[in-house]
């Protein structure tokens, strides 16, 4: 099968999808995972190796099935088609489906086509794609905001692109190729010769992977998406970012290495500024849906991080928690989503104790926040193992370790949050109608809570491809083991042991809380309360999930006036004031015109001598 | 050659240069109008003054002293290099015909403005701006 | 009877002149004839076009007097691509304006298709003439015609845009003559070809006075900054066919004259920096000012304005690559911004109002045509996979290769701006808050074909960018060889 069958299936299918709508909208959503999972088959077809050259205006475009496409590609593929079967029931009854499946195939599309391009042209097409189709879909919930938060996206994500544009075209005037394995040889990604190409394309990576300061358009975008495409926004398309820098390290090292002082520290102190900042904001929200985009924006900076070392274990634990967050924090927003769907809101303030209500629900959040936090024996403790121990003992970066080290610690607060905030606490009487969610929203998120659990005791699955795409790019490869985790000291830790042993603790506990906790319970309404001695003002909704972390934000203090999402606002409205002053050249007035004219005439003849020489 | 050739010599090359000098006022004049009188009418009356210096111009060019109309007569056959230029001549005259159309099509649209707003002043006239 | 390039002149002007007749015998050959003459150019150019591509120019010589006496009609690879894009265009919107105008009154639809048959008439003679002077007689044709196209609703703010357009397109056409005089002064010709065969022998001064003079009037036609201040007012209160026919048919031939003045007979070196310089100013100062607009049809001017910067930055960078970007950029500027017209037409038809406000949620009630209008705006941005991406692309990459590295970034600055306006009027389409349900009027049938057409084209060139790529590449090849340009006019016999 060739590499553009899965290609021309997704976009085929939007179009399928976008039309189907008119004639019976619940086909809508089945129809739209028919061409995910048939585009799925036909990505698995395509052989390893494969290359498809195209040739337009004179253009080479040159796609190829190489390890980092598959890797990507299914990253992508995977969340696709599980967002769309969770969609089949999340979207029922809501308005403009061929609209949203439209883009969601589209964007899924664009995502797989820069995954597998292998020139700048066409992997500049389809990250256009990809980002402006995901536009529609990011204004999709915004009836209001359309103007700001919606806009805030694209405009961040096109000066990311046009940045990436402009070293694109300045690539394609000194090198005489787009081709990227072309480009790499030329040494076009090395500071020394002209350093804003690998500059300006990090830049525009960077802004997809939602690195702080380009970081404002995310929390907003990933909340107000529908969860179904937050899933895949958050999980897969902040990946091409990732995917991106992957890149451009590959052209780094093949350039003789020049640079990698930006790339490693640079970047990854703004990747450990991102874990940090988006750590402290995820903190204080009060909407599950915010914490958790605020949670991506964290968890992207340790992706970034550990990439920016460029370092065997750091490239091998920025893949691999490449996947892993795909995987966790796609579960959650799914979970964010059926909540969202069933009890009608995900503000903390609102809702406590759906545990009861919603145990399986419950289940998958519990082990992907498990995971999320890095804790054993879960996926997640793999990835930021490898983490730490390609800061410590290959860059040694020890600040940068402190400042992760903190930022996964405080990364504890609103995993915990999130738990309690949702699930646990006592329910009140209005939660008690909420029923589980359906079926067909359970099983994905169930699928990518067994990739949690099952990476952490076989983290070898994810470390294979991984190291593919390190090695079919020329990159440092690090030794792997299917479930044994080595330390530079040459220390092994089997992770199937702590698994289970974990495991079996954890199921004997969990009988013994079930039958013996519930005695216990003494029933006090959660609302009326106040908190931490603050007094109220008349509009606050009083529970005790106000203000619940009120004393770490009081520790933190003046952290939180550093605020780059007003920063990026202001400058946006002085901006259009600006504008708004010289448009006033425009009187109006009919001999104001006329004088313009003659003015720039007389300055023409006066000077023309110098202008047209 | 008495004093009164060299008079009138010294006259006619005075009026080459000064038909230039006359065209060139009255574009100046007419521009003056546009950029600074208020009333619609006295603009287009303006308009109309810059080409009417603009065709003068033309013609100016294209006159050779000494040389007659460009039309083959009776008598005038192989007079063709005792000629002025014919072809600014023909240029004006088309120049001429537009001119007017612009004249006419302009002082239409006074007329309308007049009628909506009352006035022909055109300060007035500024609602579409920005 | 053979096909030549004169028919593109006179089969239009003639139609003009005799519709009053033929409306006397037939009620509506106001409406029809138009379009049958249209038609017919349009297969006029499918002859002629892929004849002079692959013969090489046609001259046309007029009333027996070969070059350089007498007028003459020259057709390039170049302006026949632009003749073609301007006879379709024109036809495309005549053919979207046949039911529309039902809702005039009276036999104002008959001076309606008089004036734009007459403006298209002018439009293709400054395309294809090869006289300066005849040149300034089919701008003033245009000119004129365009004037009582924005003055066409008898309306209070109408005669205002005409008047503001006629006080600037009379300065214009008084340049024109100017530097029309210079030059002759010094070339004794009329000829293009003959006047850039003199060139080299006029004194520098005067070159450049004449330049200037050409500059600044064509400037005005194109919508160069800061001589564009008529473009907002004339667009926005002109029957949107006609705003569309400004865009697609009369900004076309404004920048063909532009380039053919510049690169024929001036030399395009002399005139890179200005060009890139105002347009850039243009792109600047008309996209900043679209941002804040509130009326849908002057938000769209300033956009064209920006488009019209883009391919003057296009031109005044004049290497091989840009020109191609600038004549593929001429052609989705043609298309795309029609396209915006006639959908927003719709809109404000629907609303009875031009204001953006008045958007707020108006896809449901025009579903198909508030599709096309978004697939317009994210085209004219410049997203792949659709048309505009190429010619944006292209253009960077001839800006890349003169290292220009800050007009690059300039150009995707501004971008961004037009960016953010044409998106927040879709979010609006979309999802804006409905507040009135005022009766609906569905697009017609005619009307949809021509906006489903434009819409088709978007989608196939910016898919197969490479079913035109041969021609744009031959026809921006020929505009920059001056010589060619020169001896196939004055050799022919």
């Amino acid at each position: 099968m060739d590499i553009y069958v899965a290609l021309l299936i997704l976009f085929g299918g939007a179009l399928v999808a976008f039309f189907i709508d008119d004639l019976n909208r619940r086909w809508t959503g089945p129809v739209a995972l028919a061409f995910a999972l048939a585009a799925a088959v036909a990505f698995a077809l395509t052989p390893e190796g494969q290359h498809f050259r195209l040739s337009i205006l004179g253009f080479d475009l040159h796609w190829q099935q190489d390890a980092a496409a598959r890797f990507f590609g299914w990253i992508v593929l995977g969340l696709t088609v599980l967002a769309l079967i969770y969609s089949v029931k999340y979207m029922e009854g809501k308005a403009r489906l061929g609209y949203f499946y439209a883009a969601f195939l589209m964007s899924a599309g664009g995502m797989l086509g820069v995954s597998v391009s292998r020139d700048l042209i066409s992997f500049f097409v389809f990250w256009e794609i990809m980002t402006w189709t995901s536009f529609l879909l990011a204004i999709y919930n915004a009836y209001y905001g359309v103007e700001t938060k919606g806009i805030k996206y694209i405009i961040f994500s096109s000066i990311g692109a046009y940045a990436m544009l402009t070293a694109i075209v300045m690539a394609g005037h000194y090198y005489h190729t787009y081709d990227i394995a072309d480009l790499w040889q030329a040494g076009a990604f090395s500071f020394r010769n002209h350093w804003y190409i690998p500059a300006f394309l990090m830049l525009g990576f960077a802004v997809k992977a939602a690195v702080v300061p380009f970081h404002v358009w995310a929390p907003d975008v990933y909340a107000k998406t529908p969860m179904s495409f937050t899933t895949v926004f958050s999980g897969a398309m902040s990946k091409m970012g990732v995917l991106g820098l992957l890149m451009v390290l590959t052209g780094l090292y093949a350039g003789g290495g020049d640079g990698m002082f930006w790339f490693r520290w640079i970047l990854g102190w703004l990747g450990g500024i991102t874990a940090v900042v988006g750590t402290l904001q995820a903190i204080r929200q009060n909407d599950a849906k915010y914490l958790l985009a605020y949670s991506s924006v964290a968890q992207l900076g340790y992706i970034v991080t550990a990439l920016a070392t460029g370092t065997r274990l750091g490239l091998m634990a920025a893949l691999y928690l490449a996947v892993l967050h795909a995987a966790f924090k796609g579960a959650l927003f799914m979970v964010a989503g059926a909540v969202e769907k069933q009890a009608g809101t995900t503000d903390f303030r609102e809702i406590s104790g759906l545990i009861k209500r919603m145990p399986w629900t419950f289940f998958v959040a519990l082990v992907s926040v498990i995971s999320l936090a890095g804790v054993p024996p879960l996926g997640g403790f793999v990835g930021k193992w490898l983490l730490y121990e390609s800061l410590i003992t290959e860059t040694h970066s020890y600040f940068l370790v402190i400042v992760i080290f903190f930022s996964s610690t405080a990364a504890f607060l609103y995993a915990y949050r999130f738990l309690f905030g949702l699930f646990l606490g006592q329910a009140e009487e209005e939660i008690k109608q909420v029923k589980e969610a359906s079926w067909w929203m359970l099983l994905p998120m169930l699928v990518l809570a067994a990739v949690s659990i099952v990476t952490g005791m076989y983290p070898g699955l994810i470390f294979k491809p991984a190291a593919d795409v390190l090695a079919g790019w020329g990159l440092p490869v690090p030794d792997w083991h299917m479930s044994i985790l080595l330390n530079n000291w040459g220390n092994g830790v089997d992770l199937v042991t702590v698994g289970s042993t974990v495991g079996i603790v954890f199921v004997l506990v969990a009988i013994y809380i079930t039958l013996k906790g519930r005695k216990t319970t003494k029933w006090v309404s959660t609302k009326d309360i106040s908190t931490s001695g603050e007094i109220p003002s008349p509009q606050d909704n009083l529970t005790f999930q106000r203000g619940f972390f009120k004393p770490f934000e009081r520790a933190i203090g003046r952290l939180y006036d550093w605020d780059a999402n007003g920063i990026w606002e202001d400058l946006g409205a002085a901006l259009e004031a600006f504008f708004g002053f010289v448009r006033k050249i425009y009187t109006g007035n009919a001999q104001t015109y006329a004088l313009y004219v003659i003015v720039f005439l007389v300055i023409l003849l006066i000077f023309g001598a110098k202008i047209f020489s | 050659m008495n004093s009164f050739q060299e008079v009138f010599i010294r006259y006619r090359e005075l009026m080459e240069i000064a038909v230039y000098g006359v065209a060139i006022l009255l574009i100046l004049i007419g521009l003056y109008a546009v950029l600074t009188k208020k009333h619609l009418v006295k603009v287009v009356i303006g308009l109309s003054i810059m080409d009417a210096g603009v065709n003068l111009l033309f013609v100016g060019v294209g006159y050779i002293t000494n040389h007659t109309a460009p039309i083959f007569s009776p008598g005038y056959e192989d007079a063709a290099d005792k000629m002025v230029d014919p072809v600014p001549q023909a240029l004006v005259l088309t120049a001429i015909v537009i001119g007017f159309a612009v004249t006419a099509l302009a002082l239409s649209l006074v007329i309308r403005l007049y009628r909506h707003h009352k006035t022909a002043n055109i300060e007035q006239l500024n609602s579409l701006r920005w | 009877m053979v096909i030549s390039p004169v028919h593109y002149i006179v089969a239009p002007l003639a139609a003009a002149f005799l519709i009053p007749l033929l409306n006397k015998l037939y009620d509506d050959a106001a409406r029809v004839v138009p379009g049958i003459v249209l038609g017919y150019l349009v297969v006029v150019s499918a002859v002629l076009v892929p004849q002079v591509l692959h013969n090489g120019p046609i001259t046309e010589i007029i009333a027996g007097w070969r070059p350089p006496f007498g007028i003459n009609l020259v057709m390039t690879p170049f302006s026949a691509i632009l003749a073609l894009l301007v006879s379709f265009m024109a036809f495309v919107i005549w053919l979207y304006g046949f039911r529309f105008r039902r809702t005039l009154k009276g036999g104002v639809v008959m001076y309606y298709e008089i004036l734009q048959m007459m403006m298209t008439a002018g439009a293709l003679g400054i395309i294809l003439t090869g006289d300066l002077f005849n040149m300034f007689v089919f701008v003033e044709i245009a000119g004129i015609t365009a004037i009582s196209l924005a003055a066409f609703y008898r309306d209070r703010d109408g005669a205002e845009a005409g008047f503001k357009y006629m006080l600037l397109g009379s300065l214009a056409s008084v340049f024109l003559l100017l530097g029309i005089l210079l030059l002759y002064t010094q070339t004794h010709s009329l000829n293009m070809a003959q006047i850039a065969e003199r060139m080299p022998a006029v004194a520098q001064g005067v070159k450049i006075m004449a330049l200037i003079f050409l500059l600044v009037s064509l400037g005005i036609e194109a919508e160069m900054f800061p001589l564009n201040s008529w473009a907002p007012d004339a667009y926005s209160q002109a029957p949107s066919p006609t705003s569309a026919a400004f865009a697609a048919v009369l900004g076309v031939a404004a920048v063909y004259a532009l380039a053919r003045v510049s690169y024929t007979l001036f030399d395009a070196q002399s005139v890179s920096m200005f060009l890139m310089v105002m347009g850039f100013l243009t792109m600047f100062f008309a996209e900043t000012a679209a941002i804040a607009q509130t009326d849908l049809k002057r938000m769209l001017a300033y956009s064209s304005m920006g488009q019209m910067g883009l391919v003057m930055v296009a031109l005044g960078i004049g290497n091989e690559t840009a020109l191609f970007g600038a004549l593929f950029l001429i052609i989705n500027h043609a298309v795309i911004k029609a396209l915006l017209f006639m959908t927003g037409s719709y809109f404000i038809y629907n609303n009875n109002s031009k204001r953006l406000v008045a958007l707020n949620g108006i896809h449901k009630r025009l579903p198909y045509v508030s599709f096309l209008f978004s697939l317009g705006a994210l085209a004219i941005i410049g997203f792949p996979p659709f048309s505009g991406f190429w010619s944006k692309f292209y253009i960077l990459s001839g800006a890349a290769k003169r290292e220009l590295l800050p007009l690059i970034i300039g150009i995707l600055a501004i971008t961004i701006v037009e960016m953010t306006y044409y998106l927040r009027v879709i979010g609006r389409i979309y999802f804006g808050k409905e507040e009135t349900e005022p009766a609906s009027h569905k697009p017609s049938i005619n009307a949809l074909v021509a906006m489903t057409s434009l819409a088709v084209i978007i989608v196939v060139l910016g898919l197969y960018p490479d079913l035109i790529s041969g021609y744009l590449h031959k026809a921006s090849m020929f505009l920059l060889d001056k010589q060619a340009y020169i001896q196939n006019v004055l050799s022919v016999k």
